[in-house]
């Protein structure tokens, strides 16, 4: 059971890969043509950009000092020309460039999602759901910047880099490698912080998520922290976490904001460095250089080093990326433990018989939960589980939508293996109510209607009938179109509770279960639900975990379950001869009417 | 202009931070000039003029300039970043102090995700504002009219025929904003939407699987996931006809410069040096209009996050203190409801309430689902307020005391049980985070939970799921009730706490409640008779009215709903006699 709190970082031990950059390009792939298009138009755009001063010295060399105003009119036309097209050119740019960043982000987004809609309960389980919506929002949207305009960039800078280098190579090559004995200083310098600027970015998002969970938690469970009077614990809570995020951050930023002074101060000193070496050079009289040479290369340096600065503000949002990245690569590596086997065939329409096989089974700490259970159960019977809390009764029933798998045994419905179908076509055939019941933000209708995708009005307001919730439902102002939010707040857990019955209803499962879905219902609406209840069972299996033994005594088979295993099994009447636990159980309910004088009983 | 006075309060903490830095600014702009200075100094004077013995000293210059520039800038960079980080601390801590005040019915209203947003993405577009936004436009805007001012002092004329622009730039910015603004509103919306749908979808993972929707999740997260694409290219469609026509603007300069300074140069009104020195400034001019049409994106996504942000921060609760509320270590002594009315939505929830409980008596609440009942109890915690009539414990109004010192002396284990994702001690101590461990045990012993948790592997130190996934129905409103008696309350209220939980454990813990606390006034809302059958007295809700009220005996007698209840539960009574029948025949008989 390694749970992870709100204040502790999940800590991932994954040394700084390139692959999670080229993991990144596959999702860029597809947009290969958009992006080779944006670059050429890109470069298409710097070298018209370098037009215009070469126009601009043409007018002052040429043009002015032969007094010839019409040239300059038709040089002043011809550089609107250019400046208009490298006006479209931005707006292609633009325009390509958020598809591409944007549409990255959605496909990964995408593809985040539909894993985490693969993984089981126990992943969701193991953490905070703050630090999983984190990874998916997020630390997504953090990608951004990187996608729509890093990666073009880079590419472009890249490419005029290497125009340059070729230049000043033509022009000198003594000169153009002392301007490059500048990169490995650089690179060793970069090396140097690397591993603290990574680490850093670990942490930051680290917090990040930490925080995020905190904010999602105490928004959920406003109600209970206001009841306590815990605000201001809370806040204090919520201070410190926010405090190691912006602490995390501080430390880290700084390195990310020293490595354009770096470049700086590096592109400087070699650029001394040419000058004074040139000049040396120059006072010699070899014929290394020419003073012409050296004046034309004094404007390539910082050209040369202009593109490296941009570079370098890619190294840092990528390193930012990448801790983000890699959380969402974790994710999506997370392996499946209940999925599919290769090759799995879709479930027959379900009959209903549902029989364990010697099943064993442990969550991942290794403590059995539950220990060779095996029963029949034959297509339409009922079957009550009962037992102290923490027996494993839910367990057993969570088992048979395969929500965990089981460490050995078998189960099988109608025959089949469970394990031997697709799970989809299993759980699509059970309907299940769970002791919680969850109420997605929407219309009463469309809550109700989520058994169902394709069930009318009709139908829902009939399964509400059924179930007893039209009455309360109708009450409310708005009806079945009335608004109601996760927190499921404006109902009572009763009225909850009728209204997860209704959703199970309207899916029309073969087997249902039951695992204390109606604790909250009052008896009386109980008594009311019974015609409706029984309705709903006949011709299905269903399996009943419940507290109250009106509802157990009419079961056709009773499983009495402490330690994981079946201590009794029989109908009412036969547990009650037994004098076993049931037995227990079923006096213990009526024991202390005894003490009371008899008005009813009479 | 609200949202931003409202920001402007937390920037004003760090004004003489963000002076300095904005000085530095100036300095370092300042600066920046120098080295193409310099630069030029050397290629003409030292590498064409041939004066080699000032190299040295241009060279420090250059090297020392560009240092103490790059300090100056790291140093500023890092203040506005220390700046930003300390106001969006203050305003997250602000909205988190308003998130803990609202009271239940902005909850009501408003879905968790939304409200996330305003935490998380929202503060992030404040963050940027402050760090870059601000020094960034502002370096901008001083550098384009230092290159202005300089022009000026060059060639007046000149320096006015390039100002034509300017009236048409500032035109374009007023238009980019106003169509900008609602398109960042719309990526905000958003952004909320699909985290407001992540949310759900995370919380809801269970649901989701059972009914095996996962093709339909992922089919309404495509939709939201698709929209906030759309939302961030619709804006993009929309600055992409702005940032052109600046980069326009900008190259236009150079045009200007062309056919205005030629003529001027050609006409002897200038002279060629003059020309040259212009155009050295131009780029001054150029980039940071290149740069407008960004900053007015950022500036806007900005304000329509901050407004969002304020537009949630300025609700005020409903529930609210008196100026001068009643402090008091222990709110106790009788409880009184007079004529109490509640209207929600315009529902009428409860109906002319009136009842009185004496300190260290138990009242037992039973009704039909939705009747009211755990209304009832929320309004003597004043999670809401009456619409009518008074609530009084010790004759004085519930509205009149200190929320803490209300909320304090109450206890409640609430039907909806919440548990955070911490251990299971921290939650049991959750409203006395400073009581001993022994404190946290014995509460544990009284809900008789202290069993199922020493058997879990880690004990006390478990570390239980959000909403307490793991645990059984039983198990999760166990800790909820010795979460609620840690507090030592004054008032216990126990709103259908047990309906998990197997009778006899029950009784258990109602025999151990009694031993603990005479003196503890109990609310127990039920729907098992035998939960409730041993209170002092009885209230039966229906339809948010109080129908039959007495204890166990004298509501069996007046055969009404009550009764009706009991029947049902207890019908098989006979059955039950008839077993005990034969156990006493066979003792008697084996004796």
């Amino acid at each position: 059971m390694a749970r992870n709190r709100y204040d502790q970082d999940e800590d991932l031990e994954v040394k700084f890969d390139l692959n999670q950059v080229k993991r990144l390009l596959k999702y860029v792939k597809p947009y290969r043509g958009k992006m080779i298009l944006t670059i050429a138009l890109m470069l298409i755009s710097s070298a018209l950009g370098m037009l215009i001063p070469l126009f601009l010295k043409q007018v002052m060399d040429v043009y002015i000092p032969d007094k010839n105003m019409n040239a300059i009119v038709g040089m002043a036309v011809l550089t609107l020309v250019v400046v208009l097209a490298v006006a479209i050119i931005l707006r292609v740019k633009i325009t390509l460039t958020s598809r591409i960043g944007q549409g990255v982000i959605h496909s990964l987004r995408r593809e985040l999602f539909d894993h985490l809609q693969e993984l089981p309960f126990s992943y969701y389980d193991s953490r905070p759901h703050g630090k999983i919506q984190v990874r998916l929002v997020n630390y997504v949207n953090n990608l951004s910047d990187l996608l729509s305009n890093g990666i073009v960039n880079t590419i472009t800078d890249l490419c005029s880099l290497i125009f340059i280098i070729f230049f000043m190579l033509a022009l000198n090559v003594q000169l153009t490698l002392l301007c490059m004995c500048g990169i490995p200083v650089l690179a060793v310098l970069v090396i140097f912080v690397k591993k603290r600027q990574r680490r850093g970015w670990q942490i930051s998002s680290n917090k990040q998520s930490n925080l995020n969970a905190y904010i999602a938690e105490s928004i959920n469970g406003i109600r209970v922290t206001q009841a306590f009077v815990r605000e201001e614990r809370n806040t204090e809570i919520f201070n410190k976490l926010s405090g190691d995020y912006r602490k995390a951050w501080m430390s880290v930023i700084k390195y990310n904001f020293m490595l354009s002074p770096v470049v700086d101060i590096i592109s400087v000193i070699t650029m001394a460095l040419i000058y004074y070496i040139g000049v040396e050079w120059l006072k010699v009289g070899n014929d290394v250089v020419t003073v012409g040479t050296l004046v034309a290369f004094s404007s390539y340096i910082g050209r040369f080093w202009q593109p490296i600065n941009t570079l370098a503000s890619f190294y840092n949002s990528l390193l930012t990326a990448i801790s983000y990245l890699e959380r969402i690569f974790e994710t999506i590596d997370e392996p499946i433990t209940v999925k599919d086997r290769p090759g799995a065939k879709e479930m027959p329409p379900i009959k209903g018989d549902v029989e364990f096989k010697h099943v064993d089974f442990s969550y991942d700490d290794g403590v059995k939960i539950l220990n060779d259970v095996s029963f029949k159960a034959k297509a339409g019977e009922t079957y009550a589980i009962v037992g102290p809390t923490g027996a494993g009764k839910s367990t057993i029933v969570n088992l048979i939508s395969r929500f965990y798998n089981i460490d050995s045994g078998e189960l099988l419905i109608d025959g089949i293996d469970i394990n031997s179908v697709t799970i989809k076509s299993l759980r699509k055939q059970m309907g299940v109510m769970m002791q919680d019941s969850f109420i997605f933000s929407g219309t009463i209708m469309d809550n109700i209607r989520y058994g169902n995708m394709t069930a009318s009005d009709e139908d829902v307001i009939r399964a509400a009938k059924t179930v007893c919730a039209h009455d309360f439902i109708m009450e409310m102002e708005r009806g079945y179109q009335t608004e109601v939010n996760e927190r499921g707040s404006r109902l009572s857990a009763g009225q909850r509770q009728l209204i997860s019955f209704a959703r199970a209803l309207l899916a029309d499962p073969k087997i249902l279960i039951l695992d204390e879905a109606t604790s909250s219902i009052d008896t009386e609406t109980e008594i009311l639900l019974q015609e409706g209840l029984a309705r709903l069972l006949k011709g299905r299996t269903s399996f009943i975990i419940a507290h109250r033994l009106s509802t157990i005594k009419n079961a056709d088979c009773i499983l009495y379950i402490d330690h994981g295993q079946i201590v009794e099994k029989g109908n009412h009447d036969e547990l009650m001869k037994e004098k076993g636990e049931y037995y227990k159980l079923y006096m213990s309910q009526y024991s202390f009417l005894e003490k009371m004088p008899e008005p009813a009983a009479t | 202009m609200k949202p931003i006075r409202w920001f402007m309060s937390y920037l004003k903490k760090y004004r003489w931070y963000m002076t300095g830095g904005l000085i530095l600014v100036v300095i370092t702009t300042a600066m920046s000039l120098i080295n193409p200075h310099i630069s030029g100094q050397i290629v003409d004077d030292v590498i064409q003029g041939g004066a080699f013995e000032l190299l040295p000293r241009l060279i420090f210059i250059l090297i020392a300039v560009t240092v103490l520039r790059s300090a100056f800038r790291f140093t500023f960079l890092m203040m506005f970043e220390t700046s930003s980080q300390g106001v969006l601390y203050s305003l997250r801590e602000a909205v988190f102090k308003k998130f803990m005040k609202e009271d239940f019915d902005f909850y009501n209203r408003n879905r968790t995700g939304d409200l996330m947003s305003r935490q998380t993405g929202d503060m992030d577009a404040v963050r940027h504002f402050v760090s870059h936004v601000i020094y960034f436009s502002f370096e901008n805007v001083l550098t384009f009219l230092f290159a202005l001012v300089m022009i000026f002092t060059v060639n007046v004329k000149l320096a006015v025929c390039m100002l034509v622009i300017l009236p048409f730039t500032a035109l374009l910015s007023f238009s980019q904003a106003k169509e900008i603004k609602p398109a960042f509103e719309r990526i905000r919306r958003r952004y909320s939407s699909l985290n407001t749908f992540a949310q759900e979808n995370i919380s809801g993972n269970r649901v989701v699987k059972a009914f095996a929707k996962e093709d339909y999740e992922t089919e309404k997260f495509n939709k939201e996931n698709d929209a906030y694409r759309d939302a961030q290219i619709q804006s993009s469609n929309i600055w992409r006809r702005y940032i052109p026509i600046f980069e326009i603007f900008s190259n236009l300069l150079t045009v200007v410069l062309m056919l205005v300074g030629g003529y001027m140069v050609i006409r002897g009104e200038m002279t060629m040096g003059k020309f040259v020195t212009v155009n050295g400034y131009l780029w001054m001019l150029n980039s940071p209009l290149r740069q407008f049409g960004w900053i007015i994106n950022d500036i806007q996504n900005f304000v329509a996050s901050i407004e969002k942000i304020y537009a949630t921060y300025q609700v005020e609760p409903d529930i609210k203190e008196l100026p001068v509320p009643l402090k008091s270590e222990r709110v106790s002594g009788t409880i009184k409801f007079e004529n109490v009315f509640y209207y929600s939505y315009k529902d009428v929830i409860l109906k002319d309430i009136n009842f009185e409980v004496k300190p260290g008596q138990t009242v037992g609440i039973i009704g039909a689902t939705g009747s009211g009942k755990s209304t009832l109890m929320n309004l003597l915690c004043r999670f809401y307020d009456v619409s009518d009539g008074r609530i009084t414990i010790g004759r004085v109004n519930v509205k009149n005391f200190d929320l803490h010192s209300l909320r304090g002396s109450i206890g409640i284990a609430m039907q909806d049980v919440f548990l955070f994702s911490d251990t299971i001690e921290g939650n049991i101590a959750y409203g006395n985070p400073d009581c001993s461990f022994e404190e946290v045990e014995k509460a544990a012993k009284i809900a008789n939970a202290d069993g199922f948790i020493r058997q879990m592997p880690d004990g006390y130190d478990t570390i239980v799921g959000e909403r307490g996934v793991g645990l059984s129905g039983g198990q999760r409103q166990r800790i909820s009730l010795a979460r609620a008696l840690v507090k030592n309350p004054s008032i216990l209220i126990l709103d259908d706490t047990t309906s998990a939980i197997d009778m006899e454990t029950e009784s258990q813990i109602q025999s151990d409640l009694k031993t603990v606390g005479k003196d503890r006034t109990v609310f127990i809302i039920a729907h098992r008779i035998s939960s409730i059958m041993d209170a002092d007295q009885i209230l039966v809700l229906s339809n948010g009215r109080i129908v039959e009220r007495g204890n166990h005996e004298s509501l069996l007698k007046q055969r009404g709903y009550y009764y009706t209840v009991f029947n049902h539960q207890y019908g098989e009574f006979d059955e039950f006699r008839a077993h005990r029948m034969e156990e006493r025949r066979n003792q008697n008989g084996t004796k």
